[in-house]
């Protein structure tokens, strides 16, 4: 059964394009992940989907309700975790968590089964205000908040960017205990490492799904052969190798440089050769297996990047 | 149910804010104690300098009898005109006198006597109303004068002005429901206008928006608090007039917040009009500010309406503290029934409707 059902939706923000024909399924009881860097239009679309924005053109549907037209059945059956924390400070963990409860006509304890596994952890500092929280636990809060009236769809919008990596990991494995209650979940995030914890995926780049399927799926599309280059110096290493015949693109990974290349062209012992060659140091260049942040930067790079 | 659930989670926010439920007791407190006293508009110890040419027992009996009536301050008898000039440009006189030097002889004549009154107008009331005042003192002189040393009896016409609502002119009396007026404003015109632009500074209004909350109870809910704060500064505002000045009103206490009530309407829909157009706390404080300066200044509690220019005669009208100011002193210094301020009503009535109608509709649920 389809959860979230987009089709054809376009947003625009004066001059500004924010999304332009978007279309995808997400299944119920999927972590459908919408990965793509910072101002793709992520938000936008969370915002339409939740009912606090109208597209322009498309329509939309959650559980088969229309978010235009039926946006007080769909209120009742999402919760909504924006980017940025945004609970009242000045109330204690409990009466944010009760006010929740109650704007949506239930209680803490008539779905504390749903939300127990998480709000035991902060349990202990129920009547601490929410403002004194750090940063992992201002988290649970909210995600406590949004699952305190029993959604069967969760919106999540970029719901780690600014969190600690163990908290992050931690978190996702709370989000694979909640899908295991059913409940479909859509998250954003801007980290390619995520995507590959998520069921599905979409590909966002200026308002346009670049591709979507599987991790596997989108990793296996990927059509070039692809290099892990070190060496020293590291930035002119970047701009020789780009320079080098046969290497489609070269982006920079932390230590490593990604270079496609076609096999036609070139090869890993013929470009270590080269680079050697015009001295660089510590040269080592591997074949490697292409990520989910290869197959965009590939994906989005529109013809210009990365040569 | 939800929005007595909203209710107590306004004023959970509300007594726990580090300052606004001192705010509350401290505005009215220093709005009644003190302002009653500073924006004074009557005019005492106005200094005044005598340019004396005649030198006489009767110039000298004009001089007392402005000095005995308590407005003027007398700084220096002098002889030249200039030097008197040079005090007022040093800022040490507000009025001259000059009295011409055959002054006595004219009067003992009956004739008119040529004087002339010069007047610093730096400040303007001041200048006017000093001026006024000297009038007033040499007609009283050159009446009492007659009467009492020519034995003559002149054709006096006596007019006695007997003050209405307010018998002794005391601009305190005046003042308070003006004050009233002005906190009652200031509170629920600032205070939900803010409080709506910091949930949305803080990004709440975003997770309140996804839920099944009615925008009509929200709004509602963000009015109420403010309606019984400003409720508490009227009664407060009300005691202690009672208290310290002895000062009570006149009309009907209830029709008193009958027009509060009515006020509030409007100035907490402009307030809320005003946050749903602002992102952010300074812009809604800047836009409130600006509308709140325009309402006091064209309000007819400092200066009346009666003399503004027909243009701005007719802003008034679109102005709803100048109802309610009118509609405070009416019933609060004259006694005024409903009936004298049906219009005040009307003016407010329709205002509100128009604020509120609007804030509601442009309150989207879309950020």
């Amino acid at each position: 059964m389809v959860a979230i059902d987009v089709n054809d939706v376009s947003k625009r923000y004066g001059d500004c394009q924010a999304l332009s024909h978007i279309s995808l399924q997400v299944e119920q009881g999927e972590i459908f992940g919408l990965i793509g860097p910072d101002g793709a239009g992520k938000s936008t679309l969370f915002r339409i989907l939740t009912s606090l924005l109208l597209p322009d053109s498309g329509s939309a549907s959650i559980e088969g309700f229309d978010v235009v037209k039926d946006y007080m059945e769909i209120r009742k059956r999402i919760g909504y975790m924006p980017g940025r924390f945004s609970l009242y400070q000045d109330l204690s963990v409990e009466e944010n968590l009760d006010f929740f409860a109650t704007i949506f006509g239930t209680t803490i304890q008539a779905n504390y089964d749903s939300i127990k596994e998480i709000y035991s952890q902060i349990e202990p500092f129920k009547e601490r205000k929410a403002g004194k929280l750090s940063g992992g636990m201002k988290q649970k809060l909210a995600l406590c908040c949004v699952l305190v009236h029993k959604p069967s769809v969760l919106f999540l919008d970029e719901p780690t960017t600014g969190v600690d990596a163990v908290s992050r990991k931690e978190f996702w494995s709370m989000l694979y205990r909640i899908r295991s209650g059913g409940v479909t979940i859509f998250v954003s995030t801007p980290y390619m490492d995520e995507a590959a914890r998520c069921d599905r995926i979409a590909l966002i780049q200026q308002g346009r799904i670049i591709d979507n399927g599987t991790p596997q799926q989108i990793v296996e599309k990927y059509p070039y052969t692809l290099l892990g280059i070190a060496g020293h110096p590291i930035y002119p290493l970047l701009k020789f190798v780009r320079g080098c015949s046969g290497v489609l693109s070269c982006f920079a990974f932390g230590a490593e440089h990604h270079a496609a290349i076609d096999t036609a062209l070139t090869n890993a012992d013929d470009l270590k050769k080269k680079i050697e060659a015009a001295g660089f140091m510590d040269c080592v260049v591997r074949e490697i297996k292409p990520g989910i942040e290869d197959c965009f930067m590939q994906l989005a790079k529109g013809g210009n990047n990365g040569k | 149910m939800t929005l007595v659930y909203l209710l107590e989670k306004e004023f959970k926010q509300f007594f726990r804010d580090p300052g606004l439920p001192k705010m509350a007791i401290a505005f009215p407190v220093l709005m009644m104690l003190v302002f009653p006293f500073a924006v004074s508009m009557e005019i005492r110890n106005i200094n005044l300098v005598v340019v004396d040419s005649d030198r006489s027992t009767v110039s000298q009996r004009l001089i007392e009898t402005c000095t005995s009536s308590g407005y003027f301050n007398l700084v220096d008898v002098c002889d030249d005109p200039v030097y008197a000039m040079q005090l007022m440009d040093m800022n040490k006189a507000d009025a001259i006198l000059t009295i011409e030097s055959d002054f006595d002889e004219q009067v003992e004549r009956g004739d008119g006597a040529a004087m002339g009154i010069k007047v610093n107008t730096i400040n303007g009331t001041k200048g006017s109303i000093g001026s006024a005042y000297l009038g007033n003192c040499i007609r009283r002189f050159y009446t009492d004068y007659k009467q009492a040393d020519m034995g003559t009896i002149a054709p006096v016409i006596d007019v006695s002005a007997k003050y209405y609502y307010n018998q002794y002119m005391d601009y305190k009396v005046f003042m308070v429901p003006a004050l009233i007026v002005i906190a009652i404003t200031m509170l629920t015109g600032f205070l939900p206008a803010l409080n709506i632009v910091s949930e949305k500074e803080t990004g709440t209004i975003e997770q309140i928006n996804v839920t099944p909350v009615k925008r009509s109870i929200f709004i509602l809910c963000k009015l109420i608090p403010y309606w019984l704060v400003a409720f508490f500064v009227l009664a407060a505002c009300l005691v202690i007039a009672r208290l310290v000045f002895g000062y009570s009103c006149a009309g009907s206490l209830t029709l008193l917040f009958l027009f509060t009530a009515f006020h509030i309407m409007v100035t907490a829909g402009l307030g809320l009009l005003i946050s749903n157009y602002s992102d952010n706390a300074q812009q809604a404080m800047f836009v409130t500010w600006f509308f709140m300066m325009i309402f006091m200044l064209v309000s007819g509690i400092f200066t009346p309406i009666s003399s503004m220019p027909e243009w701005a005669k007719a802003i008034t009208y679109l102005n709803p503290m100048r109802y309610y100011a009118d509609a405070m002193r009416c019933i609060y210094l004259k006694g005024s029934s409903s009936l004298d301020v049906w219009y005040d009503a009307v003016g407010l009535l329709s205002i509100g409707t128009v604020m509120v109608t609007w804030a509601v509709l442009s309150y989207k649920k879309t950020v």
